[in-house]
């Protein structure tokens, strides 16, 4: 199949070669074309060129505006993609967003997913990433042999944006409890404890989680290079809380997590770790 | 002075007043044409749209409810402006907008003054305002004879926007301490102390603030009218929020502060007074 990709970076790089390695015909557009080097696909001029020529585009970028300028801005995929043809957007949009983009594709008879991912770097890189969908259920048979390329849970959520809602939620778990390991830490290394120690027995008990695996580690290890850079954990937490405000829900523990990120990215670590959350507990 | 006045709500009207008061000639529009009956019948003229408020006047000034409200009626204003206009917004809205509204009323040669005001209903009828102001020099000095029929603690904090910044951390003062006085209380009552006695203590020592004394009567007498409406409370943290996460500012107590405020809005406390925050939290506690 002649499947398309935009948004060539930490995620998107290792999804786009799998899609390739499983047989495809990959097409990508890069706004700055040195991304695609090296990468055995045809690249595009402009979004509509690659709309035009697949079946099926993925793209994982960055912001709602990003995605909207992509999707139905100037040249945009709207201009391209065919009647019939899917958009899966695994970026970690606004629901609100997703719905809109939606329905402006919907005008014109093209399908779209909003199929945001975890998993992480190592989950792109394995084939491992969780998706969850939103939007026709249909249309998510049909590109599940695509998705399978690159994750393992596939689960349908419900219509358009109900996918970044589901992304929403699990961010909130997932950095809340990246903030919860810090503050354990933070407390054994400040009574003269073993960061290590500690963790490794915490593993083998109620607290254990991925999280605390992995995150745990990073901070033990006090290795902070980005696998997910902070800025965009920051970012989904302006989403989510803007989500809350809508809805007149109250997030106390989202709503102070989300300062605790203000000030990891006002120390300038917004493209390290989440577990940097640690160093913004630290003297 | 001859003054255009846009928004005639809780405290527009008021404030409208006032300025009559104060022997100005006030040309007046509202949304709602209704609005506009008590301030005509005071001696107001009525305006067809938000340029016919500005047409001819020296100062205009809006009162409304949101950045795209005061967006839209200074797009209006802009049309129909006579040089050396100076246009006056005092709304609460972000400082981001006030700056963005003030270059492109700059771009159409108006002098645009932020000037958020802070005391509610109660000090715009008695013309008691604190008005915190953020424009040039020259704006604020033309604009000033206005200001002092509204409001007493008139204070130049800076250039465009800084007015709105002054009025964001009022907002964040004013927002925890409803929340302070709110838990005192309902700490008070729990222990099964008497809060009415507890206020005349506290209204002694460290802990005395406007707050206290005003706010903390109305929640003794249960008095959840508006005054400042709990929705309005919520928005103006909002702004503070917003603000806090693009310049990466760690703010835990206004954080905490809003959720509450959201809370408040989400269970249908939005139209009452910010006070209604003692409800909230009697019903958290099982103290209804």
């Amino acid at each position: 199949m002649r499947v398309g990709f935009i948004g060539l970076g930490a995620m998107g790089r290792p999804m786009a070669l799998h899609l390739q390695q499983a047989g495809h015909d990959l097409h990508v557009w890069a706004r700055r074309p040195a991304s695609a080097a090296g990468l055995p696909a045809t690249l595009c001029a402009t979004p509509a060129e690659l709309g035009r020529r697949c079946e099926v585009v993925f793209t994982i970028i960055t912001s709602s505006a990003d995605v909207e300028a992509v999707a139905l801005g100037a040249n945009g995929l709207i201009d391209g993609m065919a009647p019939g043809s899917v958009l899966v957007d695994c970026s970690t949009i606004a629901p609100d967003a997703a719905r809109h983009i939606a329905a402006r594709l919907g005008g014109k008879g093209i399908h779209m997913l909003d199929a945001p991912v975890s998993g992480g770097t190592q989950g792109a890189i394995d084939a491992t990433l969780a998706i969850m969908a939103g939007g026709d259920a249909a249309v998510l048979e049909r590109v599940r042999p695509l998705l399978e390329c690159l994750g393992k849970r596939i689960v349908h959520i419900g219509p358009n944006g109900a996918g970044q809602v589901a992304k929403a939620c699990n961010q909130m778990i997932m950095v809340a409890a990246i903030e919860a390991v810090a503050e354990a830490m933070r407390l054994a290394a400040a009574s003269g404890v073993d960061c290590a120690k500690v963790k490794e027995a915490l593993a083998g008990g109620s607290a254990a989680s991925r999280v605390l695996d992995v995150m745990g580690e990073r901070m033990v290890k006090r290795d902070f290079a980005a696998g997910i850079e902070a800025r965009l954990h920051h970012k989904d937490f302006g989403l989510v809380l803007k989500a809350a405000r809508k809805s007149g829900v109250p997030l106390p523990l989202t709503a102070t997590v989300a300062q605790q990120l203000n000030a990891l990215m006002a120390q300038g670590w917004g493209k390290d770790d989440t577990a940097s959350l640690l160093r913004a507990l630290e003297p | 002075m001859k003054i255009g006045f846009i928004g005639l709500g809780i405290m527009g009207r008021p404030m409208a007043l006032n300025l009559l008061k104060g022997g100005h000639q006030v040309t007046v529009w509202a949304r709602r044409a209704e609005s506009m009956q008590p301030l005509l019948e005071a001696g107001a003229n009525g305006a067809g749209s938000p340029a016919e408020a500005a047409r001819d006047n020296e100062l205009v000034i809006s009162m409304v409810a949101d950045a795209p409200d005061v967006a839209e009626v200074m797009r209006g204003v802009a049309q129909e402006a006579a040089p050396g206009l100076v246009a006056v917004d005092m709304s609460t809205i972000a400082p981001a907008a006030a700056r963005r509204i003030g270059a492109e009323l700059a771009a159409a040669g108006v002098d645009f003054i932020d000037a958020p005001v802070s005391g509610g209903e109660v000090g715009a009828i008695a013309g008691t305002l604190s008005i915190m102001a953020g424009g040039s020099e020259s704006a604020f000095t033309r604009a000033k004879p206005a200001f002092e029929c509204m409001g007493k603690n008139i204070v130049h904090v800076g250039a465009p926007g800084a007015g709105q910044v002054a009025k964001a951390a009022n907002q964040i003062v004013t927002g925890m301490g409803v929340l302070a006085v709110a838990e005192a209380f309902a700490f008070a009552a729990k222990n099964g102390v008497d809060r009415g006695k507890v206020r005349e203590a506290l209204l002694g020592g460290f802990a005395y603030s406007k707050i206290l004394e005003n706010h903390g009567q109305r929640m003794l007498d249960r008095n959840f009218k508006p005054g400042f409406k709990s929705w309005m409370h919520e928005k103006d943290l909002n702004i503070v929020m917003q603000t806090a996460h693009e310049l990466g500012l760690c703010l835990p107590g206004s954080a905490a502060t809003a959720q509450m405020f959201n809370a408040m809005v989400g269970s249908g406390m939005g139209e009452e007074d910010s006070i209604a925050m003692l409800k909230l939290l009697e019903r958290l506690s099982g103290q209804e």
